[in-house]
């Protein structure tokens, strides 16, 4: 019997339940979040240190600046894009205030109106990323390394020194405590909901996927091709010029070394949560993963008191490891 | 079954009511092949109205062994751009260089270094070939994977402080003169003379262009598609390397900064020259005037007496302004 059941099929197939469905199709986030227990798990048994409260709420302070970036640069990547420039947006908001709070003798009056002036450069230079992109029809990728160039060099032209003169009430809305729990914290909470529920149940947001996963049926499908792509830059240079705001309530003063490194970190936290760089396929869910993996991987490094020197090495093992393990679903 | 690395996305939907004249169309072809050498007698000229010290033979020299440098990275850089690839971890490559010749001259001979160096560079171009065609990892993300690495790797080894001093070898191939010219233009000639050599005369130039133009075509016709783009890896990272060597010998020393402008100028360059970025498209010759103009534009921007940092911005600019060209023209050829 046995005999003719494999002469007619060489796997007996079993009706597929909802669990293993489920874990079939997260696999990715489920991986990503089996590892970040095992990470804290293993630290918080071996480290007395790593178990303590305000470690583990250092952890997610640690993540908002990196988590802020990575919500837009989901978005982006999701489109089958990437955006290079969002640590320098970060930066040039940070600048900008910073400045105008100088020459103003920080006036307190002026913190809202420059909140909402960073909001808006981040706009704009989101918007200017979009329509390059999309007039020529140029690789996102580089022409965001380029933008990026360009602001690195205005950067530098605005300040070479730390500027200082930010008022004291502008610093308090980094430290600004709910209860027990910080209010950036909660920002950074609200906003992954936010951004969270934007892809999944928005018409601009599942637009993102139709556009990443094919420029084609997207338009066969009706979908403003264009228009959802400039979108996706635009937030992502918002959430980065927000990282901005927020790093200079944390840091104090303008500084123009400020989020160095952040765009690539936050395309390794979005590659880490599962996102394909081909754009089209991944959660949100999964990112937060990434940014917080990367987080507590940082504070354990520390902890253990690891070289810095050897901790961009790993960081350089973990992204080789992390791109070559997962293939590209086109080719699936 | 193994795609390409990035596919062009079928542009046939978008702007339907947008015709464009076949005269518009011939002007932005011949915009995009000829912008570098047009710039450059541009860029001269101003040089010679605004800034005279320009012409001094000092600083000659210098744009001499700096466009030597450059046109050498851009050569490979446009190699694996040919294949429809991109390397960012070229400034990485040429950083290690010069830690690797200068680090390892205290006990061994010079030249089993020189073999040191180049088998790493062959080593990293190899798994930058691999990760991309073997685990279809998009190319950017791959090379700047192995560059967030390769520069972990190196400052694990020199503890944050790369010191030494440069073989007199490496000086007398980059800095001294042969005759009025620089060693290092030399070099860079050679490179570019065997490379355009392999382009148009041999069996693997045809390769490269046909993998570039249509890799499944090429597939089909069978080329070993996989084996030409990690081909195309490995000698961008080894002439990386060389660069690397040249500008150590030039600068004299070694800092952990040595290097890093070169992936933005190196795309730049190529792009500059016509190439474009989906592949198939793009010569050296181009790519040579591309480095030169690049160079001639950041050399500006010092004799002008601007502040330093504007150089990135014109970095940036030149590549914005070269990638929207690039990717324009190839949108309306592609029509």
């Amino acid at each position: 019997m046995a005999v003719t059941y494999q002469s007619t099929r060489d796997h007996p197939m079993p009706r597929p339940s909802q669990w293993s469905k489920f874990f079939r199709n997260n696999a990715s986030i489920i991986l990503i979040y089996a590892i970040i227990l095992l990470v804290i798990g293993t630290a918080a048994i071996s480290n007395e240190n790593f178990r303590t409260p305000s470690n583990l709420l250092n952890i997610l302070r640690q993540s908002i600046i990196i988590g802020l970036i990575a919500i837009g640069q989901s978005i982006v990547v999701l489109t089958g894009g990437m955006d290079m420039s969002v640590a320098q947006v970060a930066r040039i908001v940070g600048l900008t205030v910073a400045t105008i709070f100088a020459a103003q003798d920080s006036n307190p009056a002026m913190i809202l109106p420059l909140i909402l002036l960073g909001l808006v450069m981040g706009t704009l230079l989101g918007a200017f990323n979009g329509l390059l992109i999309t007039r020529t029809h140029a690789n996102p990728f580089i022409i965001t390394f380029g933008i990026a160039s360009i602001l690195r060099g205005v950067n530098l032209a605005i300040s070479t020194t730390p500027i200082r003169g930010i008022p004291a009430s502008y610093l308090h809305i980094y430290d600004f405590k709910i209860g027990i729990i910080p209010a950036n914290v909660l920002v950074m909470a609200l906003m992954w909901v936010i951004a969270y529920l934007f892809t999944t149940r928005t018409r601009t947001g599942r637009a993102l996927f139709a556009v990443g996963g094919s420029e084609r049926v997207a338009q066969l499908s009706a979908i403003r091709y264009n228009r959802t792509l400039v979108i996706s830059y635009i937030l992502c240079s918002i959430s980065a010029a927000i990282a901005g705001l927020f790093l200079l309530s944390r840091t104090g003063v303008g500084d123009p070394s400020a989020a160095e490194g952040m765009d690539f970190q936050s395309i390794v936290a979005v590659a880490l949560g599962g996102i394909s760089l081909y754009g089209g396929k991944g959660s949100m869910v999964g990112t937060l993963g990434g940014v917080l993996l990367l987080a507590s991987l940082s504070n354990v490094f520390n902890l253990l008191q690891v070289n810095i020197y050897y901790q961009q090495l790993l960081l350089g093992l973990i992204v080789l490891v992390t791109v070559a393990a997962y293939k590209s679903p086109r080719s699936a | 079954m193994n795609t390409a690395p990035f596919q062009p996305k079928s542009t046939a939907g978008r702007f339907s009511s947008f015709r464009p004249s076949p005269r518009f169309v011939r002007g932005v072809d011949l915009a995009g092949q000829w912008a570098a050498p047009i710039m450059i007698v541009v860029v001269l000229a101003i040089a010679a109205i605004f800034a005279p010290a320009f012409y001094l033979p000092t600083n000659l020299k210098t744009l001499a062994i700096q466009i030597a440098v450059l046109g050498i990275v851009a050569v490979g850089q446009t190699l694996v751009l040919l294949v429809r690839s991109i390397d960012l971890s070229v400034s990485a490559v040429l950083a290690l260089g010069a830690v690797i010749v200068v680090q390892t001259q205290a006990g061994n001979s010079l030249w089993i270094s020189f073999i040191q160096a180049f088998a790493i560079a062959a080593f990293i171009g190899l798994a930058n070939g691999l990760l991309i065609t073997k685990r279809q990892v998009p190319p950017f993300v791959a090379t700047f994977g192995m560059l967030v690495f390769i520069q972990g790797a190196r400052l694990a080894y020199t503890k944050g402080q790369a010191s030494g001093t440069v073989p007199a070898i490496l000086r007398a191939i980059s800095f001294e003169q042969v005759g009025p010219i620089p060693a290092a233009l030399i070099v860079w000639l050679i490179v570019n003379i065997i490379a355009i050599f392999f382009l148009r005369k041999t069996q693997f130039g045809r390769w490269i262009y046909a993998v570039g133009g249509n890799p499944s075509a090429a597939r089909y016709a069978g080329i070993r598609v996989d084996a030409v783009i990690i081909a195309a890896h490995t000698i961008c990272s080894m002439l990386a390397m060389l660069g690397g060597l040249l500008l150590s010998g030039y600068i004299g020393y070694v800092d952990l900064r040595l290097g890093a402008d070169y992936n933005l100028n190196s795309i730049a360059a190529a792009i500059v020259g016509g190439t474009t970025f989906t592949g198939g498209r793009g010569n050296l010759l181009g790519t040579a005037a591309g480095a030169a103009l690049l160079i001639l534009l950041l050399n500006l921007v010092v004799v002008l007496g601007l502040p330093i940092h504007w150089q990135y911005a014109m970095q940036g600019f030149v590549l914005v302004v070269a990638v929207a060209l690039q990717g324009f023209r190839q949108f309306l050829l592609s029509r």
